[in-house]
């Protein structure tokens, strides 16, 4: 067997404009994600009652399970769920007619909130408890103490973590070909069979995702130069 | 003027505070003394709550909180009406000098930004940062950033400032400029509490001197009294023991030299 090199490029822009759909497979989660992730962690920090064990259990469980699990379990669960709901409370929605993308969104959503929120706890507890007791001191309630001073530092400390999680789900969104997307990984597996040229297809795929992290990485180092401004600077 | 009715603090069985009362009139600097451990941090936290007491009240003016009732509220009026100097200087880090100031004014006494820049720029000048205005904290030397939590303080013109040992995460060096800025503004009528172990300083800024020991008041008085003629042998043999480190601390200078 040859390798045709040619083709790698040919491939390349093809599988190319599948991007948009890995975007959207790894941002959307990641930003709904986020959300999550910040819920989860005040219920974890401030230990609210009832609720508490439950948030434990989702980190635990989520954190403790590949995502191609909560992309079967919910593409296949919960159009079991749709449907019996439908048919107890009269809907007129059918599963079916669901996109399978929504799935896909739902899912890897949950996946990131339980990783969102290890990554924001983790920010939030090193910021020292001092500024949070000198925020207080002045008359700031919780939340303004939250949202004023620890969570500004926590996302900037957060930073490189988040950046990972960014290009960790980047990647991750490659297993939503399995329910038939056609993201760059979907987009490849076309090119390859179509041409019967399966190696050159996927070494294309693989310089997309390269470039794709290369460049997070880049933007990443620009951001932390910009949020965390205050930590430098000349005499500590 | 603040007033503290039989104050109790136990952190899980250890009693750490037994019933303290005090009274601040207004304009008073009151210092509190005591050897390590006998309570004077957790007292001045409980005067503004960061510490709920299991007992007793504090009066502010005439905003009483009762320790046991004390809802959020009424912890957040309490709060208003106080401010708090801490010894590692908990500055905002991602802020800078300026906005550390602007900060309560803004957020808690809802003035508006202009207002606020101008007044912040007028403490901050009283503290002598005027060109540090616009550093982060981390571009301070400690004693400047030291400075800068006593000008967020005292930008809210609270009815009092509490100061925890605000000099001794200091280099001996840079004591002093603290020492100096607080002395002025206690010149200016300032209520003030200070927890410190800087005894001539003590002396020197205070209308009203607490001794302190194993969560009890043991003796209190006007400084004159409290130096020259302690009547309570714990005051007596603390300060006895004070005077030998700084004797210590000369020879060991003389001996080195
Ligand atoms: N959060 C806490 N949990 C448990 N015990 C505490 C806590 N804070 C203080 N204590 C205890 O309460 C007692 C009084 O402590 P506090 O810090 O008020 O003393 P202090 O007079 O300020 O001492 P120092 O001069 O060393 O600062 C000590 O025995 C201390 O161990
Ligand atoms: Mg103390």
């Amino acid at each position: 067997m040859q390798i045709d090199i040619p083709f790698i490029f040919t491939a390349l822009t093809e599988i190319f404009k599948a991007l948009p759909l890995t975007m959207i497979i790894t941002l959307v989660p990641l930003m709904i994600g986020f959300l999550i992730g910040i819920g989860i962690t005040l219920i974890r920090i401030r230990k609210v009652k009832g609720i508490y064990r439950l948030a434990n259990f989702y980190v635990s469980f989520l954190r403790g399970t590949p995502a191609l699990m909560h992309i079967m379990l919910i593409y296949l669960g919960l159009p079991l769920l749709i449907d019996k709901m439908a048919e107890t409370f009269h809907w007129s929605i059918q599963s079916t007619s669901i996109p399978i993308l929504l799935f896909v969104l739902m899912a890897l959503s949950l996946t990131a909130g339980a990783y969102m929120s290890e990554i924001i706890r983790a920010g939030i507890l090193a910021v020292d408890q001092g500024q949070l007791e000198a925020a207080e001191s002045i008359g700031m309630t919780g939340f303004q103490a939250m949202r004023r001073i620890v969570f500004p530092q926590a996302i900037a400390i957060s930073l490189p973590n988040l950046c990972n999680i960014f290009i960790g789900f980047l990647h991750t969104s490659s297993i939503a070909f399995i329910v038939s997307q056609k993201e760059l990984t979907g987009a490849a597996n076309i090119v390859a069979s179509n041409n019967l040229k399966f190696l050159e297809a996927y070494i294309a795929a693989a310089l997309i995702y390269w470039g794709l992290t290369i460049i997070s990485e880049k933007v990443t180092a620009l951001l932390e130069k910009r949020v965390t401004v205050y930590n430098r600077g000349g005499v500590a | 003027m603040i007033q503290l009715r039989n104050i109790q603090k136990s952190f899980g069985n250890q009693l750490v505070l037994k019933g303290i009362d005090l009274t601040v009139n207004k304009g008073e600097v009151v210092s509190i003394l005591g050897p390590s451990g006998s309570g004077k941090t957790t007292l001045l936290r409980c005067i503004n709550f960061l510490e709920r007491p299991n007992e007793g009240q504090v009066i502010v003016d005439d905003f009483k909180v009762n320790s046991k009732q004390a809802n959020k509220k009424e912890i957040l009026t309490l709060r208003k009406k106080t401010a708090m100097v801490f010894q590692q200087y908990n500055l905002f880090k991602h802020k800078t000098v300026i906005e550390n100031v602007m900060e309560g004014l803004i957020i808690v006494q809802k003035q508006p930004k202009e207002t606020a820049r101008k007044l912040a720029m007028e403490v901050i000048e009283k503290v002598g940062l005027t060109e540090k205005a616009n550093a982060y904290p981390v571009q301070l030397s400690g004693g400047q950033q030291q400075r800068v939590g006593i000008a967020r303080a005292l930008a809210l013109n609270p009815e009092v400032i509490l100061l925890d040992e605000p000099t001794s995460a200091l280099d001996p060096e840079l004591v002093f400029e603290v020492l100096e800025v607080i002395k002025r503004i206690a010149d200016e009528g300032i209520t003030m509490i200070i927890v410190t172990h800087e005894v001539s300083f003590a002396k020197d800024v205070s209308d009203y001197i607490v001794f302190m020991d194993q969560g009890e008041v043991v003796e209190e008085g006007i400084p004159t009294v409290i130096f020259n003629n302690p009547k309570e042998e714990r005051t007596k043999r603390f300060f006895k023991r004070i005077n030998r480190e700084e004797d210590n601390l000369e020879s060991n200078l003389t001996n080195a030299i």
